[in-house]
């Protein structure tokens, strides 16, 4: 049973041998140099020359996407973390990293596990990421960046942080389940069974970021005094937050709520589609026929379901669905641009429709107060972030509901 | 007797076929209320102008819901069609329905095959037909078949190994005048040719009725016309008809012409090649997805389905047969999302 080293970059190695001795309940044996330690420096130091790497002007226009992840691990950034977590603790509690943490983050999604990893490593802890076969070219760049940028760091980064790349093999997945302290596990509702098949530890837990659904909210009024350049950026920022993942992230934007009054709300409708188009286009997304074909199998089940009233494709990157209701809106991915529109008076009358498999609302001309009630009258029973059109793909260390970071280390208390 | 199905000139042929699918269009949406609802959502006209203005259904759309024109205790046979995702078409058929499919695809094949059943041989093995009330494509093909021919020899044993002697001895006594070979494309060559071609078999008296799609045999490189050079060179069997069509639509077939290399549609069905960028018809020579209409489906609405093969138009009225000649090139691929999903399908695989 052998998985192949992905970083540090390496040959097949046993899975025994994956894990440094001192992970795996020997603590005593600490042989070169002292253990990590929550926001440790050497972890800072190794995690800033990755950021300076992937912010690099070549590299960014390379992967435009990683950009994000670089100014997510910028050192002002990660010590704002730690300084966060320090500052929520009373004197009498410390806080240690969890020991080790084990990683089954997505295939398609690039970056992902990126962020939950260096969050894990910024905690101290000993990092297992399992990087999919099937994973995309930007992952081999971060991989590339992370090779890289080891050759500068303290020897406990090589020894405390693996990746590693295996097929669906349970064996090698029953094996790092059963030594971590930690599990953090994204993806579909089935993956996630899939994985929990394999028993933790008795005092090990699992974090999992199952299958999510993400809406739009729009005010009708807001959009109406807005100048024509808001306009412009705010659909950008929707086109942005749709598209880059074939609109099948979880914090995609499956329908939009158009909110206000019902009469006006047609007029913005209109602006808002064709602004769409418009501005899919220009940013080169494209539709192959198979994808449109696949939107039209989506839209026409949904309107067999009932609960659309109208259903327009003007073209194959966008079609439009008019919904007779919002519980009408759809939670499944129907296909790359495909969205559900529906007028609701007010934010309070989404309240009865959240679930909470809902993640994410993105929002556009909503004052700060509207946003910020509508939560409460929500209370936690789901939407987990209510965010700006063109930052649901902004990965941020609150997510689905966890501080991450803080779920990373483990806190002792000291009553003397 | 059987009337030829191959009979009318294209623009006869779509103003009936118009008339009689807007009436179907009408009957399916006062009894099936999925269809009507995705109907009025596209805001479908009652009496569209021309056969491509008649709303489609994306084909797949049987395997995601339950679209049926009939109440459940008419319903005697439920069709299946698995695909390579695990979904499955299910198509309800009431008696008349059942009917009129095997009907109708008698006097398609009639055209091919004559009035008489024919010795037949099934590139298959018997156990191919099982349950009666829910079939496997497989299995509904071969059964659908079955009918057409008398002194069945059922090719595969059950490990799905050729029956050479019983072969042998199937055309010692049928070879000599005319008889029915059926199977799907890739079972005939891997099956079929090469036995017939290893033993020097004389299948020159053979009428082969196949189908199923070429992808099995793309890497061996052989396509329509490399099949139908070597099955003549090799075994003498020239009187070759693949043919084109589904489960979805049960009942029509698109028949390939005594000439070879181009399908042709009967007469209560046509094909539409529509360029998936601006959905509009695609000129004759224009490949594009194939949307095939059928005046057979009364028990669910299938008239007018929209496949995600790719097909392209060779001519119209200038071919063996009147009406559209056409051949289906390829297939799309499945769509797939970059989304956050399915990362670990642990044990699947």
């Amino acid at each position: 049973m052998t998985v192949r080293m992905r970083f540090p970059t390496g040959p097949e190695l046993p899975v025994d041998e994956v894990l440094p001795a001192t992970a795996q309940g020997d603590p005593g044996s600490v042989r070169d140099g002292s253990p990590l330690a929550v926001g440790d420096e050497r972890i800072v130091d190794f995690l800033t020359r990755v950021s300076r790497r992937l912010l690099a002007p070549a590299l960014a226009r390379r992967h435009p996407e990683l950009g994000s992840l670089g100014f997510f691990l910028r050192r002002r950034e990660l010590l704002r973390a730690v300084e966060r977590l320090r500052a929520a603790l009373d004197p009498q509690t410390l806080a240690f990293p969890r020991g080790v943490v084990f990683h089954i983050p997505p295939a398609n999604v690039d970056t992902v596990f990126v962020y939950s990893w260096a969050l894990a490593a910024l905690a101290g802890n000993t990092n297992v990421v399992r990087i999919s076969p099937r994973s995309a070219a930007a992952a081999d760049t971060i991989l590339e960046v992370l090779n890289e940028s080891l050759t500068e760091a303290d020897p406990v980064v090589a020894r405390t942080q693996r990746m590693v790349t295996y097929g669906h093999d349970d064996a090698v997945t029953a094996h790092f389940s059963a030594r971590c302290d930690v599990r953090v596990v994204w993806g579909g509702d089935g993956a996630v069974n899939a994985v929990r098949r394999h028993p933790l530890a008795p005092a090990a837990r699992d974090l999992t970021f199952p299958d999510r659904s993400s809406f739009a909210a729009l005010s009708v009024a807001g959009w109406e005094v807005a100048t024509p350049a808001a306009r412009r950026d705010a659909v950008l920022g929707f086109v942005n937050d749709a598209y880059w993942f074939d609109q099948a992230a979880c914090s995609s934007p499956r329908a939009v709520f158009l909110v206000g009054d019902a009469d006006r709300a047609e007029a913005v409708r209109a602006e808002f589609v064709g602004l769409l188009g418009v501005a899919a286009r220009e940013r080169g997304w494209e539709v192959d026929a198979a994808m449109a074909v696949e939107k039209r199998v989506g839209a026409y089940g949904l309107a067999a379901d009932g609960g659309v009233a109208a259903m327009a494709f003007p073209d194959n990157l966008v079609a439009a669905l008019d919904l007779r209701t919002p519980a009408a809106a759809p939670r499944h991915w129907l296909g790359t641009g495909t969205f559900g529109f529906v007028t609701v008076p007010d934010l309070a009358e989404l309240v009865p429709f959240v679930r909470r498999r809902d993640q994410t609302l993105t929002h556009f001309g909503f004052e700060a107060d509207e946003l910020r009630e509508f939560a409460r009258q929500l209370a936690g029973r789901g939407i987990d972030r209510i965010v700006p059109f063109g930052a649901a793909l902004r990965f941020a260390p609150v997510w689905d509901g966890y501080d991450l970071f803080r779920e990373f280390v483990r806190l002792v208390t000291v009553d003397a | 007797m059987l009337t030829d199905v191959f009979t009318l000139a294209q623009a006869e042929k779509e103003e009936r076929l118009r008339g009689e699918l807007i009436g179907l269009m009408a009957h399916h949406r006062r009894n099936c209320p999925p269809y009507d609802r995705i109907l009025a959502a596209l805001g479908a006209e009652t009496e569209p102008a021309t056969l491509a203005d008649l709303p489609w259904l994306p084909v797949r759309l049987f395997k995601t819901r339950k679209l049926a024109s009939v109440p459940d205790d008419e319903v005697i046979r439920v069709l299946t069609s698995s695909g390579t995702t695990g979904q499955v078409s299910r198509i309800h058929l009431d008696r008349e329905a059942a009917a009129t499919q095997s009907r109708m695809l008698a006097r398609t094949l009639g055209a091919v095959l004559g009035p008489r059943r024919l010795p037949m041989i099934v590139v298959d093995r018997s156990g191919v037909v099982g349950d009666r009330r829910s079939y496997s494509a497989r299995g509904a093909g071969a059964l659908g078949m079955v009918n057409f021919g008398r002194d069945h020899l059922w090719l595969l044993d059950a490990d799905d190994r050729p029956d050479v002697a019983a072969l042998k001895d199937f055309l010692a006594r049928h070879g000599d005048a005319p008889f029915l070979i059926f199977g799907f494309t890739f079972m005939v060559w891997r099956y079929l040719y090469e036995v017939a071609r290893d033993h020097g078999l004389d299948l020159s008296q053979g009428i082969l009725v196949h189908s199923g799609g070429w992808k099995k045999l793309a890497d061996q490189a052989v396509d329509n016309a490399e099949f139908r050079r070597r099955f003549a060179a090799d075994s003498g069997l020239t009187r070759i008809h693949n043919f084109y069509g589904m489960v979805e639509q049960i009942g029509t077939v698109f028949l390939e012409g005594p000439e070879g290399g181009a399908l042709y549609c009967p007469d209560f069905a046509d094909v539409i090649i529509r360029d998936p960028e601006t959905w509009r018809e695609a000129p004759v020579g224009t490949p594009g997805l194939v949307e095939v209409l059928s005046t057979l489906p009364t028990s669910y609405p299938g008239n007018v389905l929209l496949t995600e093969d790719v097909g392209v138009v060779h001519g119209v009225d200038d071919g063996h047969w009147p009406g559209k000649r056409f051949s289906v090139v390829g297939r799309l691929p499945r769509a797939e999302a970059r989304g956050c999903s399915d990362t670990y399908a642990g044990g699947r695989s």
